[in-house]
């Protein structure tokens, strides 16, 4: 290659060009769709899901990984979750002025929906990123590491429901028939959990801004989903929680877990984005897929 | 009836700089990438061609309209520069990259094999990382479990299965990776360099065992830049130049075409 071209050794002239007619052809093209990436899109999802096994696997290799050479191994997740609660506990009763017998079970059983989403959805931004090794090298579908991603921290968030038993145990939380809702409520948040790391997959695949941005996004969200305090003490400003939809996810699992039931409305919401979510992360997927390796 | 039948297949890699990678660059200071974008496409001694893509933006043409059709009991050797196109090559036959343009079509089950190591954890035992390394070569639970006894055979690892890999030397942890790649009979064989394992003593029997295995591939995808290996292995040749396909044919008319392009400088 010869010397730098003339024209290339100022970059920013570059930027003095006629307006290009391509552009709306080409933002078209962003958006065309085509069958084939449609019926490749599914053979991914059908081939992913029926790989679980691979997934599953590959989710407890993690989970076994993160603790090889450690003593107490994943107990220190149960641990470190314990502390936390522990110290949130006492601060919610405090802060807002509630009953420890009622705090504790509320903050616990929210914690550990809240550690379930959050981490599955960090966890999502740095899917592919992360699995790139895999990704150029074997064929696999990609759906394999989204359910590697959301098993791995079901498994984690199993860890932590012993946390929530003892305390349940402790302050004798009456169980009540409304407690069988929450395997469903379950299944219901990580349906719509699934979408939300699978689109931050794709996007943090092309764009390595977005993982930092979620995490700062997660940060904030913390203090405006109702977690260390209920709803009702928000008072007129109530709306902060009930625009979330974190809020909703949450009440699911954790109004069965406390012997209570969620709202029709917690359901409809979460239903809701559920099914909107997953329309247009399919389509989205489908449009992108076959380019993430490219990106990686 | 195993083959690969790709038509006209073209593959472009888009090349982001960490500005182009970042949202605030895409949203907004778009002008550099189209400016660049703009250049001719010139013609490099190595590589694929620097061009500009379907969508405006910098690709390089890593496979620029290639077509074959390989069929059963085929040994094809991939031969050219390096970024001539062969490992992407290897790839789109594997699956790995969708091309932009062209189909690329495997009747029967590619098996490439890469990188040896590939999921193999230094803190996992041996037998953890039999079922690692199994499953990632999408082996089935029965395949693993019956190539065990001779995965433990033919390494002599004895109970040094049992111990994490860190424990093992660097030709010990070759070997269980050589043994667990090679224990299945695959259909459609993809190689990006030849593969090989261990030490003197050991040579030998990897041979034996390397033989057995390539000769039981229906077909032999191999990418190298060693003539004698590719005459022993292979009964055809393809060459590539800057991801065009230059020849396809019997092995010997491919390597002397080869060679003679590399003796007077081409290509």
């Amino acid at each position: 290659m010869a010397a730098i071209r003339p024209h290339l050794r100022l970059p920013w002239r570059l930027a003095k060009q006629p307006a290009n007619s391509r552009m709306g052809s080409r933002r078209f093209r962003m958006l065309a769709l085509t069958s084939t990436q449609l019926s490749s899109a599914v053979d991914d999802l059908r081939t992913g899901l029926s790989s679980w096994r691979l997934s599953h696997f590959l989710a407890w290799q993690d989970v076994k990984q993160r603790y090889r050479r450690s003593t107490l191994g994943p107990i220190w997740m149960t641990l470190s979750f314990g502390i936390q609660i522990f110290t949130m506990g006492f601060l919610s009763a405090f802060l807002f002025g509630s009953e420890l017998a009622k705090s504790f079970p509320y903050v616990c059983a929210g914690m550990l929906l809240w550690a379930l989403i959050t981490q599955t959805i960090n966890d999502g931004a740095g899917l592919f990123v992360a699995s790139a090794r895999y990704i150029t090298q074997i064929k696999c579908p990609l759906t394999v590491f989204l359910l590697q991603t959301l098993w791995r921290n079901l498994i984690i968030a199993g860890h932590n429901l012993a946390i929530y038993v003892a305390i349940a145990l402790y302050f004798v939380v009456v169980p009540s028939p409304s407690m069988v809702l929450w395997p469903l409520g379950l299944l219901l948040v990580v349906l719509c959990l699934s979408w939300i790391a699978l689109v931050a997959a794709v996007i943090s695949a092309r764009y390595r801004d977005v993982p930092l941005m979620i995490t700062n996004i997660i940060t904030v969200l913390f203090w405006v989903t109702p977690l260390m305090y209920f709803p009702e003490q928000l008072g007129q400003k109530r709306f902060i929680a009930d625009y979330n939809p974190f809020t909703h996810m949450i009440a699911l699992v954790r109004e069965p877990l406390l012997g209570g039931a969620p709202t029709l409305n917690d359901w409809l919401v979460v239903l809701t984005l559920t099914v909107v979510g997953w329309t247009g992360t399919f389509l989205f997927f489908a449009r992108f897929r076959s380019r993430i390796v490219y990106w990686l | 009836m195993l083959s690969i039948i790709a038509k006209d297949i073209h593959v472009e890699f888009p090349i982001y700089d960490p500005r182009m990678r970042s949202l605030k660059y895409s949203l907004g200071i778009k002008h550099l990438a189209k400016g660049i974008s703009r250049i001719a496409t010139r013609n490099l001694n190595v590589g694929g061609q620097i061009g500009a893509g379907e969508t405006g933006r910098i690709v390089v043409k890593a496979l620029d309209g290639v077509s074959f059709e390989i069929l059963e009991g085929d040994r094809v050797g991939l031969v050219g520069h390096n970024g001539s196109g062969k490992t992407t090559l290897l790839r789109t036959l594997a699956g790995i990259y969708e091309p932009v343009g062209g189909a690329i079509q495997a009747n029967g089950r590619v098996f490439p094999l890469f990188d040896l190591q590939l999921g193999m954890d230094p803190d996992a035992t041996g037998i953890e990382n039999i079922w690692m390394r199994g499953k990632m070569l999408s082996l089935t639970t029965k395949e693993i479990k019956d190539a065990l006894d001779d995965i433990a055979d033919f390494t002599e690892l004895g109970d040094y299965l049992y111990m994490p890999i860190r424990a093992y030397s660097t030709g010990m942890a070759l070997r269980l990776a050589f043994a667990i790649s090679t224990a299945v009979v695959p259909e459609i064989l993809v190689l990006d360099e030849m593969i090989g394992a261990g030490d003197a003593a050991f040579l030998s029997r990897a041979d034996a065992r390397l033989k057995t295995f390539l000769s039981r591939a229906g077909i032999l995808v191999i990418a190298s830049h060693s003539m004698p290996i590719l005459r022993q292995w292979c009964n055809k040749g393809l060459l590539l130049e800057q991801g065009k396909m230059v020849a396809y044919g019997p092995l010997e008319q491919i390597v002397s075409l080869y060679q003679s392009k590399v003796a007077t400088g081409q290509g």
